[in-house]
């Protein structure tokens, strides 16, 4: 069995700032040794892919880079599934985290039933490279804390759950 | 390129544009709306609200070359295939024969199939893809259908709930073959020059020959769906063959010996749009028959057939742009190289009226095409006896120098090329990308949508929707420098009156 609580860090870590939610699981993984309860993944794929990544988890907390250009790089978007309608839904050829989740329980998959999205602004996701730029490598640590403190909060939010039902 | 001709070119490029932007008038590009990741699309009318010029932006992919250079050579497979989630195999192949070519030196037997195995395994899964989920809400829910209804769950309400878990598990089952042999999809470490890392257990062989079967089987069942639902729609087959959405350009393709369509080695040979050959080359002789063009308000560089010269984005007999993709390779080519894809090619020009076709839509069908292909090819190479023998690598002991490679990516040819020093760091490093090859007929097919659905003025309602479908047919990959959210490529069309105001924007995240 899966742990039931997934940290899901999303991007490419060869473009710049768009790594940065890569960067934030590995941290995390790092601070989280020893909670058999989350798990901290790291994945380069995106759209369906997701689906194998997701499915069999009780919760999810994604991580991944945005570029609004309404907020200063480094800022710290958070999102739940309901403000993703707006993003991603209108769209009828890219399968979003929304999709992923509808296509699942279409499918008779087990799918998480909280998600949370943390997305940090960024600067630079389209330059070749292996750094993130000052102010994004910067927030990296505060969004470690935050990605954390989602993620025990959805674990112990699902003990009670477990507690009242048996 | 060395420095000195670099220089030339830049300052004929320069001159170039120069002349262009005396001869149009000025056109300056916001460098703020440069980096947002859009997909954008500036359409500007004449005094009488007509189309005049319709330009098509995306995303520019920074620094690759700077990002190689002094690195080794043999480390490009893995980096070539993280710049873009999209076609990580094609890349990563693309680059691992540019290899070869650089350390002069011929994969095994069974190293090549295996490579060819897990190649046409990619190909199958990419264009279900692509039938299904990318293209799908297009034709298979239908292009007048509610924005609602036109995606992925569409889909599967139009195919089945059994259909659509087929698709899923068909998908994942290819994947898992990819992994067998590379490890992750999206960072494949398969590739080396001579060969490839790892050999094909016969203990694990029964389950890839099943697999091949399976795969056989869903591809003609895709080509059953998509007759039914698409072939069988007198709306869509009028939509695909109107005018609209036709060119008359050159196609690119790799062919095998006896010029039939191939996604992994061979020749690249081009046909004009009456289907006559206009050249054949080995693909290590590309800068002769392959040149690229800028033009001042695009960061695309668009490819044209060299001996041609530029000609501008025209059509007809003469013109020097090709494209590529699955259309293109069908065009291309004189047939397919497996029975059942044959039939499914012959009867493709059949009822398209002959070769070739110019239609850019029909690229959704000739992608149904090639996965029988795939598939069919797979089967082969699973029941070659040679595919189970543990010699999967030559090591190679040449000096580098240089190395070109190419494939056929889903979305069409691929030239990987480096140079490096007698190390093996790289020295320079060049890619052109489908999309490239691409570029100047999507432009084309941008501004021909555009034309056809703004007069005098007046924006038909659904115009987003219809230049987009325009180029999605292509498949053109936006979206590959970047996973940023929201992750795929949201398209904002302006359109200016001829003072160059800005008069309408819509936008379709």
């Amino acid at each position: 069995m899966p742990s039931p609580v997934l940290i899901l860090g999303l991007g490419n870590d060869i473009l710049s700032d768009d790594a940065v939610g890569l960067h934030i699981a590995h941290e995390a993984r790092a601070r989280l040794a020893g909670e058999p309860d989350i798990e901290v993944r790291a994945t380069t794929e995106m759209g369906l892919a997701l689906l194998d990544e997701i499915a069999g988890r009780k919760a999810v907390v994604l991580v991944d880079s945005v570029q609004t250009g309404r907020a200063p790089p480094g800022h710290l978007h958070e999102f739940g599934l309901g403000d993703l309608t707006q993003v991603l839904t209108t769209s009828p050829h890219f399968l979003g985290v929304r999709e992923t989740l509808t296509l699942g329980n279409l499918l008779g998959l087990p799918m998480p039933r909280q998600v949370r999205i943390l997305a940090i602004e960024v600067n630079d996701p389209f330059t070749l490279g292996t750094d993130l730029t000052p102010a994004v490598q910067q927030a990296v640590t505060a969004a470690v804390d935050r990605v954390i403190a989602q993620a025990r909060e959805l674990t112990s939010a699902l003990e009670q759950t477990g507690a009242a039902v048996s | 390129m060395d420095d000195a001709a670099q220089q030339v070119f830049n300052e004929g490029q320069a001159r170039a544009n120069a002349a262009y932007q005396a001869a149009k008038r000025n056109l300056t590009i916001d460098p703020i709306t440069r980096l947002e990741g859009h997909g954008k699309i500036d359409i500007y009318l004449d005094p009488r609200g007509d189309v005049e010029r319709a330009y098509l932006q995306v995303p520019e992919l920074r620094g690759f070359e700077v990002f190689s250079l002094g690195r080794p050579a043999e480390d490009m497979p893995q980096i070539t295939s993280r710049i873009c989630g999209v076609c990580p195999t094609a890349h990563h192949m693309a680059s691992t024969k540019a290899l070869d070519a650089l350390y002069q030196i011929e994969p095994t037997p069974a190293g090549r199939k295996i490579r060819e195995l897990v190649y046409h395994t990619f190909m199958l899964e990419d264009h279900a893809l692509h039938v299904f989920f990318l293209g799908g809400p297009d034709f298979i829910v239908g292009p007048e259908a509610p924005p609602a209804e036109r995606n992925i769950l569409g889909v599967i309400g139009k195919v089945g709930l059994e259909a659509g878990k087929k698709v899923i598990a068909t998908r994942r089952r290819l994947r898992e073959l990819i992994a067998y042999f590379g490890g992750k999809v999206v960072h494949p470490v398969l590739g080396q020059p001579g060969g490839v890392s790892k050999a094909l257990k016969p203990e694990d062989l029964p389950r890839f020959q099943e697999l091949a079967k399976d795969g056989l089987e869903f591809a003609e069942w895709t080509l059953q769906v998509f007759k039914q639902l698409v072939l069988g729609n007198p709306d869509y087959v009028k939509l695909i063959t109107s005018d609209a959405y036709t060119h008359k350009t050159c196609y690119m393709g790799l062919v095998d010996a006896q010029n039939k369509v191939s996604f992994y080695d061979g020749q690249l040979r081009v046909v004009d749009c009456t289907g006559k050959e206009v050249c054949k080359f080995a693909p290590a002789q590309y800068r002769d028959f392959v040149a690229e063009h800028v033009e001042p308000w695009s960061y695309m560089k668009f490819t044209f057939l060299k001996q041609r010269g530029w000609q501008g984005f025209v059509e007809g007999p003469d013109t020097s742009i090709y494209s590529v993709a699955p259309l293109a390779r069908l065009n291309a080519a004189d047939g397919m190289a497996t029975p059942r894809a044959q039939a499914a090619y012959a009867e493709f020009f059949q009822t398209l009226g002959g070769k070739p076709v110019h239609h850019t839509l029909a690229n959704h069908w000739a992608r149904v095409v090639e996965m029988l292909y795939a598939a069919e090819r797979m089967v082969e190479l699973v029941n070659d006896p040679e595919i189970t023998s543990p010699e999967v690598r030559r090591i190679p002991t040449a000096v580098p120098a240089e190395g070109i490679g190419v494939v056929e990516a889903p979305r069409g040819t691929l030239f990987h090329h480096y140079q490096t020093d007698a190390r093996g760091l790289i020295t320079m490093a060049n890619l052109i990308v489908a999309t490239g090859n691409n570029a100047a007929r999507i432009a084309m097919s941008v501004e021909k949508a555009a034309k056809g659905l703004i007069k005098g003025g007046h924006v038909t309602e659904g115009l987003l929707n219809r230049i987009e479908m325009a180029f999605r047919a292509y498949d053109p990959c936006l979206g590959c420098a970047t996973h940023t959210l929201p992750g795929h490529t949201p398209l904002t069309v302006s359109i200016f009156n001829h003072h160059h105001q800005l008069v309408q924007q819509l936008v379709q995240h």
